[in-house]
């Protein structure tokens, strides 16, 4: 039961959307964008977020687009993660999703709301991270392409009216050879220890990771020393475990100790 | 016809392959009113204040009712739970105050805008600090506790509630014949229940008084019985009515959510009103699985015959008693597991901590101390070199033998466990190895363990059965026991059917359980339907076949003697041609003229479990149940030595059920059993902080078994009769579980050479173990 009430906006279109923010946010009131709600329900049951209203982008267009166009991969905002899996286009985006949450949440759960909700691990976004995606926004100022890398440092930085109608990839990164593994306390389907998944291109690796820090990242150090054929293996897990840009996680999960045995693990497959 | 040991289409099927079945929470009415409850935020303090001004302003909300306003001791042993926290809190999750309103939401707003103050105070995180010397003490006034019961008595001044104790043989002669000693420690925490339907009650008092329940209980009598006590009610007054329950696993023996909901209608002048628990709630708030401390000696000689063991078991009750203190002398009466040990002590202490109070759960405790008893004897039999199949076979309770409150073992009241092992072994092919190198960096390991059971029912515990006809000669088979999801009542129907010679299609059962339509059935928990409600279906049947014979000699021109029951029938023994249908007798038998002799047949049956004693204070010689069931159990693993990760590929239990009725549904009830143990082997657990704030009551935090992680499940039966027993056939809905955390963790520690102490052991625990090893 979510113990609140709060009116429910279900645009047709950006501008409809944005209207409905505009007019609720003038009075006084807060409302927040949404496609899935698996995470609005959760944070209303646990009264973490009491928003006044809600707006459901799930009926515009633009945000529901999945194909590829021009070289690029269209993965609108509000996909689902079946939807993504199912459509085989990406093949490293769509095992990264097909392991996020169990699959009755992953027909709700969409790739927007993943990048940009509440949950500290956020897989969804690595493929975009190694990709050099571009996001497509919507806004006050219209529509607007920003590279990922732009917008996101940790989590997303958008204001709150500014919401992702979808994301660009560019075809050239959609086969090539990637690894994704995924490393939980005990379970098929849990929260990661750790997330990695790499990308092959132009003869060069490409990491990022999920789980390891509070925030999923993609370090162009550790790609550095990965790449670097001069060292040893043992040389570069060293390095690497030096590299990693934040406080290791420790949560009910794994303990930080825990999770460095794991990664070292984990790198120690990849590079092999 | 024999329709025993055939599978059968179990009665509640349609009803949940459809989503027909219909739970408490499925009946809504136009006019209730909705509940929730506030918790306590901290584990052990005082209340300074509760304001709830700014709440009842709340437009929607009715009532709210504190612990000021209903000053009642509760509970099934001992009277020593507030129905809401009274000036002091004594665990993280307390019920403090009930707010009722006209909608849920509202009553959930409600609750966050009351303020409580608190003054904290030092809180107990163990058993085993619980019983320091110097730790505060959690109720004050234990011994001024009404005691329901003669053989519970909380000891004054200390945070024990009850004791019990046995001494057998002499284990200081045991301990100086023993070569190999192995002396162990452990802790096991405390775990969530996890029904699938959460906890939820509607009470409503109508204009006569009567009190009318609707409750997802496993003891709708229990719940009559005590509010009349708790309230002062007339209990005829009292209605308890329990539709289909989506799972108790023991947690819904126990009687909570029915005190506060009564409570709430009480306060809005009777108006119906329902009190639902959130999952997150039913966490914190609601009883759930015990913990336990233990310590544990057992030797063996050269030949690896156990000499003498000598055991403390500490139950972790948490802040209230409620029924753990039987399951403190559960844990004591059946502490040799199924092995013949002459010289033993064991106490086994029920202890306050403040933890969420403790209540039954499937397994009764067994599940917990057999963790530690066939961990101890895993590494005892490595001591001994004796291959660990081996040592149990060689130490294996016989006939001739005595338990460890001295009941004479025989084959009827403990069937046959080395049998059991027997079977197992072929079962889980134990002779390729119990550690194989699989290759790369990966080991296979194998573990065991044995298990047994006594229930542990009060010696009035009783059954009463009714069995009436329809016109067309079909049954109604009315019984009080709950359809938890074991297919209970439909088991009955095949021994009544069985029993009547009849289609077991032809007799109907009522799902609901209503307190005044149907005779009291004690508590459908301890895996007691087959027993306690089967020998009163079957007392009925006879009281049945009586009255049927009785009619039919007067249409048939014989005596009773010559006559015999069939196919709806009943026959002359020496020319079945001669025979008349229940149809036509059932409801008196009609002359051609019109007239009418004999009456309504209606078959009456009940039963009570005979010579059930409380255990001497000073050696716990006594008989608390009537029989054990016994069985084998084995878990293989495959565990990767780089990461430490592990599957399990198989889980395999061989169980002396008897006589087996319907054997699908036994051995999926028996597969869940072990479903539910690897749960608990391998992540299920309450994790708290040191100020015993639970910290993982949601089920993103809470881990459970999934479907898709599940191993290989086999099971075996052996089937030595229980004389007294329906059909000879044993308890065994619960025994699943018990021996499963040990046998997976035998594995593992076979695997790594890690003798753990405790569960679970999750991939980082196994790391843990070797880095500290390593250091």
């Amino acid at each position: 039961m979510i113990p609140i009430n709060f009116d429910y906006y279900l645009p047709n279109t950006t501008q409809e959307a944005l209207l409905a923010y505009t007019n609720i946010t003038q009075n006084n009131k807060t409302a927040i964008y949404y496609s899935g709600g698996s995470e609005v329900i959760s944070m209303c049951r646990t009264g973490s977020i009491k928003p006044d209203a809600i707006i459901d982008l799930k009926n515009i267009p633009e945000c529901q687009e999945l194909k590829i166009a021009e070289n690029n991969l269209l993965i609108g905002s509000c996909v689902t993660l079946t939807k993504l899996k199912s459509s085989k286009l990406f093949p490293l985006m769509g095992t990264t999703v097909g392991r996020i949450a169990d699959h009755t949440n992953q027909t709700r759960i969409t790739v927007g709301g993943n990048v940009c909700g509440t949950i500290i691990y956020k897989e969804s976004v690595l493929p975009l991270l190694l990709t050099d995606a571009t996001v497509n926004t919507y806004s006050i100022e219209g529509n607007k392409s920003v590279s990922i890398h732009e917008i996101f440092n940790k989590r997303v930085n958008l204001k709150p009216s500014v919401f992702i109608t979808s994301f660009l990839v560019d075809t050239k990164f959609c086969n090539t050879k990637y690894f994704h593994i995924k490393k939980t306390a005990n379970e098929k389907i849990d929260y990661p220890l750790i997330t990695v998944c790499t990308l092959n291109f132009e003869g060069k690796i490409r990491i990022a990771f999920s789980g390891l820090c509070e925030f999923p990242f993609r370090s162009l150090d550790i790609e550095e020393t990965l790449n670097d054929i001069n060292l040893s293996k043992n040389t570069k897990l060293d390095i690497i475990l030096s590299q990693i840009p934040g406080k290791i996680l420790d949560n009910l999960d794994g303990s930080a100790d825990y999770r460095m045995f794991v990664l070292r693990n984990t790198l120690d497959k990849i590079i092999s | 016809m024999d329709i025993l040991e055939k599978n059968v289409v179990r009665k509640d099927a349609w009803d949940k392959v459809t989503g027909q079945a219909k739970y408490t929470g499925d009946f809504y009415s136009n006019n209730m009113l909705f509940a929730r409850i506030v918790t306590s935020t901290i584990s052990h303090g005082n209340i300074k204040s509760i304001d709830t001004s700014i709440a009842e302003k709340l437009e929607g909300v009715k009532k709210i009712i504190t612990g000021q306003d209903v000053q009642v001791l509760c509970g099934v042993l001992i009277k020593d739970r507030p129905a809401l926290a009274i000036n002091k809190i004594r665990y993280y999750g307390e019920p403090l105050a009930i707010v009722i309103a006209t909608t849920e939401a509202i009553a959930e707003d409600a609750t966050k805008l009351i303020k409580i103050q608190y003054e904290k105070l030092p809180s107990i995180s163990s058993p085993t600090n619980s019983i320091l010397p110097d730790a505060p003490i959690i109720h004050e006034n234990s011994s001024n506790y009404i005691s329901l019961v003669n053989d519970v008595k909380p000891i004054n001044g200390t945070n024990i509630a009850s004791s019990f104790k046995i001494r057998k043989g002499d284990i200081n002669k045991g301990f100086s014949s023993s070569k190999y000693i192995v002396s162990k420690s452990f802790s096991l925490p405390k775990s969530a229940h996890m029904a699938t339907e959460i906890r939820i009650c509607d009470a409503e008092i109508k204009a006569d008084g009567t009190v009318k329940i609707t409750t997802s209980s496993q003891s709708p009598f229990t719940v009559k019985k005590l509010l009349a006590n708790y309230f002062d009610i007339e209990e005829g007054k009292i209605v308890v009515n329990v539709p289909y329950v989506g799972g108790g696993f023991g947690g819904k023996s126990a009687v909570f959510l029915e005190i506060l909901s009564y409570i709430a209608s009480n306060a809005v002048n009777g108006k119906k009103v329902r009190l639902t628990l959130s999952r997150e709630q039913d966490f914190v708030t609601a009883p759930s699985r015990l913990g336990l401390d233990t310590e544990i000696k057992i030797g063996a000689n050269s030949d690896g015959i156990i000499q003498a063991a000598e055991m403390r078991f500490l139950v972790d009750s948490g802040a209230y008693s409620d029924i753990s203190p039987n399951m403190s002398k559960a844990i004591a009466v059946d502490c040799s597991g199924p092995y013949n040990i002459e010289n033993l002590s064991c106490d086994s202490l029920c202890v306050y901590t403040n933890h969420g109070y403790s209540t039954a759960y499937r397994g009764f405790a067994h599940e917990s101390y057999t963790f530690c008893l066939e961990r101890t004897i895993d590494e005892l039999a490595k001591k001994c070199n004796i291959d660990p199949l081996q040592f149990r076979l060689k130490n294996a309770i016989k006939p001739g033998d005595f338990s460890p409150s001295q009941v004479e073992i025989s084959l009827s009241n403990a069937g046959n466990i080395s049998l059991c092992f027997e079977k197992l072994k072929k079962l889980i092919n134990w002779d390729e190895g119990q550690k194989i190198n699989i290759g790369n960096n990966k080991i296979r390991a194998k573990g065991l363990s044995g298990f047994w059971k006594t229930p542990n029912p009060p010696s009035n515990a009783s059954s009463g059965t009714i069995i009436t006809f329809n016109s067309d000669g079909s049954l109604n088979l009315i019984v009080g026991t709950v359809e938890i999801g074991t297919a209970g009542k439909s088991q009955l129907a095949q021994m009544l059917a069985q029993k009547l010679n009849m289609d077991y299609n032809r007799i109907y059962i009522t799902q609901d359980v209503n307190t005044r339509s149907i005779p009291e059935y004690w508590k459908t928990v301890a895996s007691l339907t087959s027993y306690l409600a089967g020998r009163a279906v079957l007392n009925a049947a006879d009281d049945l076949i009586n009255q049927l014979k009785e009619n039919a000699s007067i249409a048939l021109r014989c005596t009773v003697d010559d006559l015999d029951i069939g196919e709806e029938k009943v026959y002359m023994k020496h020319n079945p041609k001669f025979c008349i249908g229940f149809k036509d007798i059932a409801f008196g038998l009609k002359y051609p003229d019109g007239n009418v002799v004999g009456k309504q047949i209606i078959g009456r049956g009940s039963f009570i479990i005979n010579h059930i004693s409380t255990l001497a204070e000073d050696n716990g010689k006594g008989k608390v149940g009537h029989s054990w069931t016994v069985g084998a159990q084995a878990v293989e693993i495959e565990l990767d030595l780089t990461e430490y990760t592990y599957r399990i590929t198989k889980a395999a239990t061989v169980i002396d059920i008897g006589k087996v009725i319907d054997p699908k549904t036994t051995t999926s009830i028996i597969k869940g059993g072990m479903s539910m143990g690897i749960g608990l082997a391998t992540r299920e657990q309450y994790l708290y902080t040191p100020d015993c704030v639970l910290l993982n009551s949601s089920l993103r935090t809470y881990k459970m078994l999934h479907i898709g992680q599940e191993p290989e499940y086999l099971v075996d039966f052996v089937e030595t009769p229980q004389i007294d027993a329906p059909y000879g056939t044993r308890a065994y809905t619960e025994h699943g579980i018990i021996g499963i955390p040990a046998a997976l963790v035998n594995a593992l520690s076979t695997a790594t050479g890690k003798e753990f102490s405790t569960i679970p052991i999750t991939p980082e625990k196994i790391w843990e173990w070797e880095k500290n090893d390593t250091n």
